[in-house]
């Protein structure tokens, strides 16, 4: 596969994001610049400019009209994806480290961060998917984490029945979506490392998070059970879910920013990885960044697969026949058994 | 398409639309169907210098069907924005196509793992073959555990061990004393006395590691070992060959056996001599079983 290489933008990225039907990638950098990128063929739709600081996230509602943005400007911005329009700017007392849409589109939640006097903070939104309504002021929740530690992702589960959090100690947490309780927590992932990232399964039923621990884990949406690790050989920074029928998921994450100059490319690890989403174990890895990756994303009807690295570069893959054809000798004879 | 075009009358070619006046002394063109499916279309234009020209087309008509979802194709035809504005359709400056990366899944992945393994083995394959072997048995090329009197000869050395030993090392427990070792560490009791590493085997001096061993059948009666040690060698180091002769007559029974010290080498020899012709014969190469099913 011919990697399609987008460099919009002019500093590190750190975070990508496909629509719902994966013909639009929509990619966040330090470099105060939202960028869209038709992915079939890397061009670039246009670009989404207001916010002051660098940004941290990006989520787009499932119907390819919203966009929301969040950043160190402190700010959550909501655009309209087809104009570029800033349609509302949320201001809050420290910046915004994680936004992410309701599996219907009806819901937005902004994570702020815990810094000095300020707790870390889960604000919910009602949202009308139609831009010309003008978007609420007042949040429909507010979620103050006291007692956990600081947040740094969160998300809607299916039927927006929780939200799933993830910690800076490397634990998850569950919380009523309508009445903001805390219901339970998993310490899932090794002490002190944070969770860097958590993706869902296309039902969200499941959910997978990605830690400095150098694992990432696949957890039970209802009861936050571990249900898989893959283990890794660097911290990793994202982990997507390869949807149906293959059983992959992508890895990506790499040597710390800071230390980058001091190791080669080599030592860096700088890739893609593959595992099997049931075996947990890894199948291949894809090259190609400068620098860690600190997102990656799937297409959700499973024809690419995009990662954004720390050198400012967005670099799409659209999957070759060895990816669809590829299965363990298990798999091979359950399905020829299948067939008698 | 082509068949519409040609009965409507007055309108012959669309390249001559601008010109009808002309287009009536021109002859109406020909669509004939081929029979592989492909069309011929015979038809006349006047060039630029007035000249009429004749002009043969084979064309054939593919129907690629391709399913989008109307979302995806409505966004598709969206005026692009901000910096992109008024900017042509197609990847712009901002794009750019890498060189192409081959990823093939695999079972037991490892990292940087078969294209920087391959190279290592070989080297070290390479360097085995050029090293200078000597048997302390038989004098041959090969290792002395690879030797093929291994069993039949013992080696001098190690003869004269196993005497010396075997008065002092009585009982088993007197380990080092019983091996004239000067490590200390541990020797397990079978390899003790200077005895071999494998206990008392069953077949004796008949069995052998099989596995880089190949059954050679449709051999020539009047075959000699050397004949076939000289085709088998060309593919790789033969530690060993027997050919079967019968015992009164003294020519050969039409099978042997050919050992090699590699085992792909002797998958190798497998492959190119099987089928390979032998005096008025030809030879059949395979890989030599166990005899018994256990």
């Amino acid at each position: 596969m011919r990697p399609i290489l987008l460099s919009g933008h002019e500093r590190a990225l750190t975070q990508v994001k496909f629509s719902k039907e994966g013909d639009l990638i929509f990619s966040v950098s330090k470099d105060h610049i939202v960028c869209a990128w038709y992915s079939a063929n890397g061009e670039r739709f246009g670009a989404y400019k207001g916010h002051q600081g660098a940004l941290w996230t990006v989520d787009v509602d499932p119907t390819t009209t919203l966009l929301a943005t969040g950043g160190a400007d402190n700010t959550m911005r909501l655009w309209e994806v087809r104009t570029g329009k800033l349609l509302k700017t949320w201001d809050y007392a420290t910046s915004v480290k994680r936004v992410e849409f309701s599996e219907d589109g009806r819901q937005l939640l902004a994570v702020t961060e815990k810094r000095t006097g300020q707790l870390s903070t889960v604000y919910i939104y009602d949202i009308s998917p139609d831009p010309s309504e003008p978007a609420p002021s007042e949040h429909a929740l507010r979620i103050v984490v006291d007692e956990q530690p600081r947040v740094t992702v969160a998300g809607f589960s299916y039927l927006n029945h929780f939200i799933i959090m993830g910690h800076e100690d490397g634990s998850v947490s569950q919380w009523d979506a309508k009445s903001g309780e805390h219901i339970k927590d998993n310490y899932s992932h090794e002490d002190g490392m944070q969770v860097s990232d958590l993706q869902w399964s296309a039902d969200r039923t499941y959910f997978l998070t990605a830690s400095k621990d150098k694992t990432a884990k696949l957890h039970d949406t209802a009861t936050l059970e571990v249900l898989k690790t893959y283990t890794a050989d660097t911290p990793l920074n994202s982990a997507a879910i390869c949807p149906d029928p293959q059983q992959y998921v992508i890895l990506g994450g790499g040597q710390a920013a800071m230390d980058v100059t001091t190791t080669s490319q080599r030592q860096g690890k700088f890739e893609a990885r593959f595992y099997h989403k049931v075996f947990e174990e890894e199948i291949g890895r894809v090259r190609g960044h400068f620098g860690p990756l600190n997102s990656v994303a799937v297409d959700p009807t499973g024809k690419c697969y995009c990662s954004g690295g720390e050198d400012g570069y967005v670099r799409v893959h659209h999957f070759d026949p060895p990816y669809f054809d590829f299965q363990f000798e298990v798999e091979r004879e359950a399905r020829a058994e299948s067939r008698i | 398409m082509a068949t519409t075009v040609q009965n409507t009358p007055g309108r012959t070619d669309w390249a001559e639309d601008g010109e009808p006046e002309l287009a009536s002394v021109l002859p109406q063109p020909v669509t004939t169907k081929n029979k592989d499916g492909t069309e011929t279309v015979v038809s006349y234009y006047l060039n630029e210098a007035g000249k009429k020209v004749k002009r043969t087309q084979r064309i054939r008509r593919t129907v690629v069907k391709k399913r989008e979802n109307p979302r995806v194709a409505e966004r598709r035809q969206w005026a692009k924005m901000g910096p992109e504005a008024n900017k042509p359709a197609g990847p712009g400056d901002t794009t750019t196509l890498g060189e192409n990366i081959i990823f093939r899944p695999q079972v037991g992945f490892k990292a940087g793992g078969v294209q920087e393994k391959a190279p290592e083995e070989e080297k070290k394959n390479d360097a085995l073959k050029k090293m200078q072997i000597k048997c302390r048995i038989c004098s041959g090329d090969h290792f002395t555990t690879k030797c093929p009197f291994k069993d039949s000869m013992a080696a001098p050395e190690e003869g004269t061990g196993e005497g010396a030993g075997g008065e002092g090392g009585g009982d088993g427990i007197d380990a080092a004393g019983g091996l004239g070792s000067t490590t200390g560490a541990y020797v397990p009791i079978h390899l003790r006395n200077g005895r071999k590493g494998e206990g008392e085997r069953m077949g004796g001096k008949f069995e052998r590691d099989d596995l880089a061993t190949l059954r050679v059948t449709n051999v020539s009666e009047l075959a000699e070992e050397q004949d076939l040690r000289d085709m088998f060698e060309r593919h790789g180091r033969v530690t060993r060959v027997f050919l079967a002769k019968d015992r009164e007559t003294g020519r050969a029974k039409g099978f042997a056996f050919v050992s090699y010290a590699d085992r792909a080498d002797a998958a190798r020899a497998c492959e190119r001599m099987d089928g390979y012709g032998f005096g008025h014969l030809i030879l059949r190469v395979e890989f030599a079983k166990k005899a018994d099913g256990k």
